[in-house]
């Protein structure tokens, strides 16, 4: 559990986890939280759409909604109805660096838990009308996320625009006739190559005994042969050496702006600077971006600032919605002043603490729930390569200086360094022919 | 992702059966009729402060929609002692989170802050609630940006069918069915929001609720010393719930949106109020039907076809009786064959019903996430509290809710399904490119209304 220290607020001193190594690989992550009689039982497994090819994209997630769907012991919808039964439920999601399976259930379940993932994660069942019937679902996933949802065809836009040599060039979900082309062959050599126990990180926590759930691993992953991983991601996005814009034309009320910026990855040393440069650019009202754009100028009906913390450079991403009337033009003026200012002037003390402040609490919102603790070890431990890191996040996000932030600020969000993409509304009025 | 639906925090009874119990907290009510609660709990430095005033949207004149909403937001932007930027400093110095919406019965602050932080945040929440300033800049300014938000709706298929679907299944007649828009937002302005704010906002209305970590006498002294001390005003009346409207043929919206390449459907009929002695049978039922991964919708939509990426139903509960609502979308031309797929799974179940082993199944799925849902952290405590106050229900809502579940027959699920689940009177509301579905979908309801996603607001006037 995470303690408040004296003074500060920095969270997560010391969260009691321990960490194994089955033989085969697998790392087992365990934390033990008995305040409430119920467990988070999370899969990271290191493989995503960065591991995929040309031609054969989305296949990380389409394995994510296949593991779903039948195995040799449990076949088809018997995952989800033992899950229903034992009173739990799961989700899971794919991205650029991993796909992660999510359970959630009371605590006497879980040996059912860990016999069925370990069901899946070795023998997964590949029926090609099942295969059929989940492209078709996959296909819809798009078609809501991204054919008709104006912010993902901007983001994917956006992707595909800022990266010309790496993997993060493509979609998460997959181009829509990779989709529609995936062979039985593609989706087994990816299982293979992707779901090797020592490609992953099981983590606990919640009411459970670690001695217990460490039996339990070995007993149900430990025969899991281990094999190779995916290959290294040899590619490195090659330095952007000038703005690039991509523009969507598309029926829309209003028009929405993407100004993107390449970064580091995430375990640069550079990284927790830069979640303060979005914390100073678009977290709370106080923000410069939501000051200016959203309030004074009234430029914008919102102002959101994300980085993404990836295995690999990511992108920092400013994400606007023009308000009626106004240009895109004007609004990226207005941004693109705003973080001129952060370059060419110091912020101020409060400013800074301002945001540290901010980025502080929110780490303890994080941790709130057994589910948010599990998701954030897990993550840190495949993006660090340690969980550790999650320990010392207060620290590094206080040691953050006011140089540091000027610095970050001329390094990264520069014109060259930019990615703009703009939706433009083409107005089609009336009822339809 | 597997689902859009976003589960953050769970917690779980050790059997799936063990009565989970609202932790013990204080309740009081102050002599001008303010409402406390305080439930100090956790290991956690954080700290929930949550204000619900009594009306909400059900509060709102006739034509004056969004006002709530408007009121509520406007707090923040200006008070006695603070300019809006001195407000958004000092609550982002804090780390604190701040929300502010307009519900159905309330209008509602949500904050969160460190524990360590408690006076001056709570020092926050009562200047905004108690001493706004509604600066006339500020108003004009929030206004047109909501405006603009019901316009960015437009852009958002899944938001806007949501919205078309409560206008024209209850009507502008109704608090549920008026959903602001450039008319009714454009007509507001300072004297209004005052007026509303000074009859809404009193003694009588209002609940202060304190969850999570904190001193007990002295968050019971603050709020004395502040809520305490305004005047008790009107209790806010209630309106009588209107009879639930018969079933009369079927009703059909379809809006228009060109470059749809799906096409998303709801279908409405009438539900249940909050306190309908069927809720817990229905939400059983509502858990088999639509309401979880393995539901007969989603199995037939989506597992079994591959017609949709999610199928699910919902049913309002609310102070007047809601909709019970099925919700999905499909590519255009598969837009019938949905339709039909989903009246076909409502008719199979009116005729066969339930089995002993499906009801036993939604009980542990209900029972097993239902704490974890609703009791793990200060904000989803604070969410019961405020949900007992607002309905005039007691904590036997949540201490007592696995024997009610588990007292809902076979026979009792049956009965609610043949209640509930109508095989006419129904209201469709469909978003596709009306182009290539019009024809098609008039089968449904022959006299059915059609508008452009493009023609302003929601309501059909």
């Amino acid at each position: 559990m995470a303690a408040l220290p004296g003074s500060g607020i920095a969270p997560a001193q010391e969260l009691p986890i321990t960490s194994t190594t089955l033989d085969n690989g697998m790392k087992v992550l365990v934390e033990e939280d008995h305040n409430i009689p119920s467990v988070a039982l999370y899969f990271f497994f290191k493989v995503g759409s960065r591991n995929e090819r040309p031609g054969a994209t989305g296949l990380s997630h389409f394995f994510e909604h296949m593991m779903f769907n039948g195995a040799a012991k449990y076949g088809p919808k018997q995952f989800d109805q033992q899950m229903d039964r034992a009173g739990g439920s799961n989700n899971a999601y794919t991205s650029e660096d991993m796909t992660v399976y999510t359970d959630w259930f009371p605590s006497n379940s879980l040996e059912l838990m860990m016999d069925m993932e370990s069901d899946r994660i070795q023998h997964l069942a590949f029926d090609p009308k099942i295969i059929k019937s989940e492209r078709g679902v996959v296909y819809s996933e798009r078609r809501t996320s991204v054919d008709n949802s104006n912010r993902g065809l901007m983001q994917e836009q956006m992707q595909a625009a800022a990266y010309e040599a790496h993997p993060y060039h493509w979609p998460v979900v997959g181009w829509p006739s990779d989709i529609e082309a995936w062979t039985m062959d593609d989706l087994k050599q990816h299982f293979a190559m992707g779901y090797a126990p020592n490609n992953c990180v099981m983590v606990a926590v919640g009411d459970v005994k670690t001695d217990e759930v460490l039996r339990l691993a070995k007993k149900y992953m430990g025969p899991i042969p281990r094999h190779d991983p995916p290959p290294p991601v040899r590619t490195i996005e090659p330095k952007q050496t000038g703005e690039r814009r991509a523009i969507v034309h598309k029926p829309a009320q209003l028009p929405l702006e993407m100004i993107a910026y390449h970064i580091p990855a995430a375990h640069d040393s550079s990284f927790p600077t830069i979640e303060v440069l979005r914390a100073l650019l678009a977290q709370g009202q106080s923000s410069r971006l939501y000051r200016r754009l959203v309030d004074r100028d009234q430029l914008s009906i919102d102002a959101n600032a994300f980085a993404q913390s990836n295995l690999d450079p990511g992108l920092f991403v400013i994400s606007l919605q023009p308000r009626s009337g106004v240009e895109t033009a004007q609004v990226e003026k207005a941004a693109f002043e705003e973080v001129e200012k952060l370059r060419s002037a110091p912020v101020s003390d409060a400013e800074l603490q301002r945001a540290k402040n901010q980025l502080l609490a929110d780490s303890f919102r994080q941790l709130q729930t057994i589910a948010g603790r599990a998701n954030l070890i897990g993550r840190y431990e495949v993006l660090y390569g340690d969980y550790h890191k999650l320990s010392t996040r207060g620290e590094d996000i206080e040691a953050v200086t006011i140089a540091d932030v000027q610095k970050a600020a001329a390094e990264y969000l520069n014109t060259d360094n930019r990615t703009v993409v703009t939706l433009v509304p083409e107005k089609k009025t009336g009822v339809s022919e | 992702m597997r689902t859009f639906v976003a589960i953050l925090g769970l917690l779980s009874a050790a059997s799936v059966n063990a009565q989970v119990k609202l932790p013990k907290y204080a309740h009081e009510v102050l002599a001008n009729g303010v409402t406390v609660d305080l439930l100090p709990r956790g290991e956690f430095p954080l700290v929930n402060i949550e204000v619900l005033v009594k009306g909400g949207n059900e509060a709102e004149p006739l034509e004056q929609a969004g006002i709530s909403d408007l009121t509520v937001q406007m707090l923040r932007e200006g008070t006695a002692k603070r300019s809006a930027d001195d407000f958004s400093d000092q609550l982002d110095a804090l780390g604190g989170s701040w929300r502010a919406a307009s519900t159905a019965q309330a209008a509602r602050i949500s904050a969160q802050f460190l524990s360590k932080d408690f006076d001056q945040g709570f020092d926050l929440v009562a200047d905004a609630l108690l001493h706004p300033s509604f600066p006339d800049g500020q108003l004009t300014k929030l206004r047109s940006r909501m405006v603009d938000q019901v316009r960015s709706e437009k852009d958002q298929a899944q938001q806007a069918i949501s919205r078309y679907s409560n206008a024209f299944y209850f009507g502008s007649g109704h608090p549920y069915g008026r959903i602001a828009d450039e008319a009714t937002l454009g007509s507001l302005d300072r004297a209004k929001v005052a007026d509303f704010y000074a009859h809404n906002y009193t003694g009588a209305n209002i609940i202060v609720i304190v969850a999570g970590r904190f001193d007990e006498n002295a968050a019971k002294a603050a709020i004395a010393r502040t809520f305490g001390a305004i005047p008790a005003g009107q209790p806010f009346q209630w309106a009588a719930d209107p009879a639930t409207p018969t079933a009369s043929g079927n009703r059909l919206l379809l809006i228009d949106k060109p470059d749809a390449t799906q096409t998303y459907f709801t279908i409405s009929m009438p539900g249940i109020n909050r306190t309908n002695p069927d809720r817990s049978a229905l939400w059983l039922v509502n858990t088999l039907f639509g309401g979880r991964f393995t539901s007969l919708l989603n199995d037939a939509l989506r597992v079994n076809s591959g017609l949709t990426y999610g199928a699910s139903s919902n049913y309002q509960q609310d102070k007047l009786t809601g909709a019970l609502r099925i919700s999905t979308y499909t590519k255009t031309d598969t837009t019938v064959q949905a339709i039909d797929m989903v009246l076909d799974v409502t008719k199979k179940l009116r005729e066969t019903g339930v089995t002993p082993e499906q009801l036993a199944s939604a009980r542990a799925t209900v029972e097993g996430t239902y704490p974890t849902r609703s009791l793990e952290t200060p904000g989803e405590l604070a969410g019961q509290l405020g949900d007992i106050e607002l309905f005039g229900l007691n904590r036997g809502e949540v201490d007592d809710l696995f024997s009610s579940l588990d007292a809902v027959t076979v026979e009792k699920a049956d009965a609610v399904i043949r209640k509930y689940l109508q095989p006419d009177g129904l209201t469709f509301t469909v978003l596709g490119n009306a182009s290539r579905i019009r024809e098609q979908v008039k089968k449904y309801a022959p006299a059915m209304v059609e508008v452009a996603v493009s023609q302003p607001g929601f309501m059909i006037r």
